[in-house]
């Protein structure tokens, strides 16, 4: 075996690397897509005035955070509805909000006790049997969810619109995916840290954006690239001896400047006619006639 | 001889429907009716509201003032949502660069409404197919919309409100941005789902001369309805100039 394998801290690294790098790609390929890319940062501050809320009141930090992160997400949710021509805005407003009120808190704590290098950047060679329970436990529900609602996900993600007129429920699915990131922003959090989770959710499929010409090709390939991203940068900080969570997000971000080299150019959209392209051969026979 | 049967039964009623921005009404006190196998093209100035009233009738936008129902249910409570198929204007535009594919954007058109659990079966696999064949879409299916013509992507999006075989078909400015050769083609196309297949139609257009290609009736926004009939009529006082007929 691997020298980089052997040891149990490294194992459960590994794993815990992995199935962030599974998950994290496919909630951003959604979040990205409807121009939430920083949704995940944002989260990640409401989830640290969580734990240092938590910390100052002597609650579960874990527990607070997602407490915290939950409702945050929920009412990003609901003023972006409201404002949906200001998204980007409202989220700025809850980013710094959460900043604000981490710091208040922070102030307040006479005992300290708050690690903010473990929040932000995590710890992803301390990851215990426990965590990597929970990790493993939010991939169940993340996979779960984004099977059984793909299509309707899909839909919402290209047109919300017409999702809309079609009668889908616009709103729960909103809610759930909503919730989902949320989730995931405050039970990763001190795991791998605020800016792999968030860093996860968009640097794989912005990789991916540059080569896919379909919406499962963009989650498939955001997949490999967030796998691939997590593989390369947990080896290179293990024999370069750097910090994990830094390295990894930089291994992604040369994977992106590489995939540019290979985005493709658009095929020509016309035939080799364009009167012929402009008059579709219609094959009428095959809708039938209504009564 | 008129081809508008304005005494058919209809499936859109809309009574007294005003809507106004927050800036004065935009139209107010429309009365309206579409009868079922109607083509109807919205004509108006700019400004006058023709968007507006297709995104009434979709639900996308609420209206100010007054009630929509669709067979005879008010809008709020109407739930058949695939029975209408709905194209906005210029769809692919603000997803030029949308990592889709021409079979998934028409799959689309196949999810059920209120529900949140959705799979695909055989039975929707072949409607697929059969609205990839009959949009001439075979060939594009695994190209990325934003890499379509204006033209070609009208189609996808038509296959897309097509594909559940809705009973109603809502379409703003459907001939937006598209060659004149192109807009002839859409226009057969429209003309055929709408004679052949007996679907209803309403149809939002800026260019009354070439509506008249497939359309069978005209409704003419002016703050209210300022004509309501046959569009060849319609076409008669355009062309002779009729004060209050105003559209462009």
């Amino acid at each position: 075996m691997l020298e980089i394998f052997e040891m149990e801290f490294m194992q459960r690294a590994w794993l815990a690397g992995l199935i962030m790098a599974t998950i994290c790609p496919i909630i951003g390929s959604f979040l990205v897509l409807r121009r939430q890319s920083l949704i995940g940062d944002g989260l990640g501050h409401i989830a640290f005035a969580g734990v240092a809320g938590g910390a100052l009141g002597g609650y579960n930090p874990v527990l607070s955070a997602a407490i915290a992160t939950v409702l945050g997400a929920l009412a990003i949710e609901r003023v972006r509805t409201r404002l949906s021509d200001a998204a980007d805005m409202v989220l700025a407003i809850f980013f710094y909000s959460g900043m604000g009120l981490a710091v208040i808190f922070t102030g307040l704590n006479q005992e300290g006790g708050l690690n903010l290098s473990s929040i932000l950047f995590g710890s992803l060679m301390t990851v215990s049997r426990q965590d990597l329970l929970v990790v493993i436990l939010l991939a169940f529900l993340t996979i779960l969810f984004v099977i059984s609602t793909y299509h309707s996900l899909e839909y919402l993600t290209f047109d919300e619109t017409c999702a809309k007129v079609a009668g889908l429920p616009v709103a729960s699915l909103n809610l759930l995916l909503a919730l989902l990131t949320a989730l995931t922003v405050a039970l990763s959090m001190r795991i791998v840290g605020l800016l792999l989770v968030s860093a996860m959710m968009v640097i794989p499929v912005a990789c991916a954006l540059q080569t896919a010409y379909s919406f499962k090709s963009t989650i498939y390939q955001s997949i490999a690239y967030g796998l691939a991203t997590v593989a390369i940068g947990l080896t290179a900080s293990y024999y370069i001896n750097l910090a994990p969570g830094g390295t990894i997000v930089l291994t992604g971000t040369l994977l992106f400047l590489g995939s540019t080299f290979l985005k493709s150019k658009p095929k020509q959209a016309a035939g080799p006619c364009p009167v012929c392209e402009n008059r579709p051969k219609m094959r009428y026979r095959l809708f039938g006639k209504r009564k | 001889m008129p081809i508008y049967e304005k005494h058919a039964t209809p499936i859109i009623e809309v009574h007294n429907l005003g809507f106004d921005y927050g800036a004065g009404w935009i139209f107010h006190k429309l009365n309206l009716e579409i009868p079922e196998g109607d083509f109807a093209a919205v004509i108006g100035a700019n400004g006058a509201g023709k968007s507006t009233l297709i995104k009434m009738l979709a639900h996308v936008i609420p209206p100010t003032t007054g009630t929509i129902s669709y067979y005879g249910k008010p809008i709020e409570q109407f739930e058949q949502w695939d029975w209408v198929g709905y194209v906005p204007q210029n769809p692919a535009k603000q997803q030029q660069g949308f990592p889709i594919s021409v079979e998934e954007v028409v799959k689309l058109g196949l999810l059920k409404p209120n529900k949140l659990w959705q799979r695909f079966g055989v039975a929707e696999k072949q409607k697929l197919e059969a609205a990839l064949e009959t949009f001439d879409l075979l060939e594009l299916r695994n190209r990325r919309i934003g890499d379509l013509s204006g033209g070609q992507q009208q189609r996808v999006f038509l296959a897309r409100a097509m594909v559940k075989e809705p009973k109603v078909l809502l379409l703003d400015e459907p001939a937006t941005g598209i060659d004149p050769a192109a807009k002839i083609a859409l226009y057969d196309m429209l003309r055929y789902i709408n004679r052949k297949q007996n679907v209803t139609i309403v149809m939002v257009s800026h260019d009354l001369d070439l509506a008249t290609l497939a359309a069978k009736s005209a409704i003419c926004i002016n703050h209210g309805i300022c004509f309501r009939g046959d569009i060849h009529e319609a076409l008669k006082h355009h062309h002779s100039g009729q004060q209050g007929f105003i559209y462009k």
